[in-house]
């Protein structure tokens, strides 16, 4: 990508500093100024299958990790060293996770392609859709959406029992607070996660989403117009999460 | 529940007039999915919104986890492999009611006060007791609209 010569140079000297200190606020700052190059590399994994939210995330924790292992001294460009960083943490995600239930890839098609369908309608109507008229704005069967809906727990985590893997989504959690998803509400979700040390553990948005689903009691669709995001995504986020809860809590009732 | 007569839509024979669904199926997280399709079928045809039936969704896997952790936690490893859950599904005019119970006597599980907040926020009632010392649990969801 191409920088104008004078965001080249402070680019540089943040990195250098960053090297020199390990300034955590610093870090953020340099990867926020990046989430472009982030954002660029995940468009080039589109239409495979992963909702394109997803992928950022995912481009957005390489960058994170490019921008700790950059070596200012070797006198590369950071773009020319992130490039290779991010894109193959975009193909691991694809080779290690992907649809963790063989999911048929129309209905994967059709969970990505509701994602719009459901925003859209909701701004149209002023209210959450009905299946049906999921169904013919989409143009396929009542069903179908049932299946399309079902298709976004298929995806990352296999089952209930199986240890959910988030290491990534909590090392990510950091970048993704700093690059506009972050919220007054935060500071307070803190406070009153502090109820909830199973919550706590949950990464940032996700408890943020927990907090304003099941504390506040916004809707999904009213989380996603504030995170925004879309209700799909948050769909996918609570029931993931809450998957991740009974695991920890399970856990901690029956150690070992 | 008494079977009113809603709207015809699609499938009314196959789901039946009488407004009740029975699916019984083994006690194992595999068959949630089914258990939530069912739901979100009957849900879908009552006219809620994607909202609702996201709701009910959730609902119904909290509530069907107490069910699998309970028969999980007598086991021996094998997640109630042997045993089944039976869920009964009534639709109304405007709310559906969804039961559930398994084989397994014993203990009746304890939701957590998170587990308790989760469900207010999702359905307008809910329980999980026992019934003649069978784990069960039932739900109401109303529609808003």
């Amino acid at each position: 990508m191409a920088f104008e010569a004078t965001d080249r140079h402070e680019l540089r000297s943040k990195l250098e500093e960053y090297a020199r200190t390990g300034d955590k606020v610093l870090r953020d700052e340099i990867v926020g100024s990046q989430v472009g190059l982030a954002e660029y590399l995940a468009r080039r994994f589109k239409n495979r299958g992963e909702p394109i939210e997803d992928l950022i995330q995912v481009a957005l924790l390489g960058l994170l990790k490019a921008v700790e292992r950059f070596d200012p001294s070797r006198g590369l460009e950071f773009s020319t060293f992130a490039t290779p960083t991010i894109v193959g943490e975009l193909k691991r995600h694809f080779r290690d996770k992907g649809w963790a239930v063989r999911v048929p890839r129309r209905v994967q098609e059709l969970h990505l392609r509701m994602g719009s369908v459901v925003n859209n309608l909701s701004q149209e109507l002023g209210r959450s859709p009905t299946i049906p008229e999921i169904a013919a704005r989409a143009e396929v069967s009542i069903d179908e959406v049932l299946e399309a809906m079902e298709a976004g727990r298929a995806y990352r985590f296999s089952s209930i029992d199986a240890p959910a893997n988030d290491d990534e989504d909590r090392a990510a959690s950091p970048a993704a607070a700093q690059l506009g998803e972050d919220d007054d509400g935060l500071e307070e979700v803190e406070q009153r996660m502090l109820l909830s040390p199973l919550i706590a553990s949950l990464p940032k948005r996700e408890q943020m989403i927990i907090h304003l689903r099941f504390f506040r009691g916004m809707t999904q669709s009213e989380i996603a117009a504030r995170l925004g995001i879309s209700q799909m995504h948050v769909s996918r986020l609570l029931a993931r999460s809450l998957v991740q809860l009974r695991d920890r809590a399970g856990a901690e009732a029956a150690p070992g | 529940m008494s079977g009113e007569d809603h709207e015809p839509m699609e499938r009314e024979d196959e789901m039946g007039r009488g407004g009740d669904v029975r699916l019984v199926v083994p006690a194992a997280p595999e068959y949630l999915r089914l258990v939530r399709l069912t739901a979100a079928g009957l849900a879908s045809r009552l006219g809620f919104t994607f909202d609702e039936v996201e709701d009910l969704r959730i609902a119904v896997d909290e509530l069907c986890f107490h069910l699998l952790g309970d028969v999980d936690e007598n086991g021996d490893g094998q997640v109630g492999e042997a045993r089944t859950m039976d869920l009964t599904y009534s639709a109304a005019a405007d709310s559906i009611t969804i039961t559930g119970r398994t084989g397994a006597s014993g203990a009746v599980p304890e939701p957590s006060e998170l587990s308790e907040q989760i469900l207010d926020a999702l359905v307008d009632e809910h329980e999980v007791g026992s019934d003649g010392g069978m784990v069960m649990f039932r739900l109401k969801k109303q529609r808003e609209s």
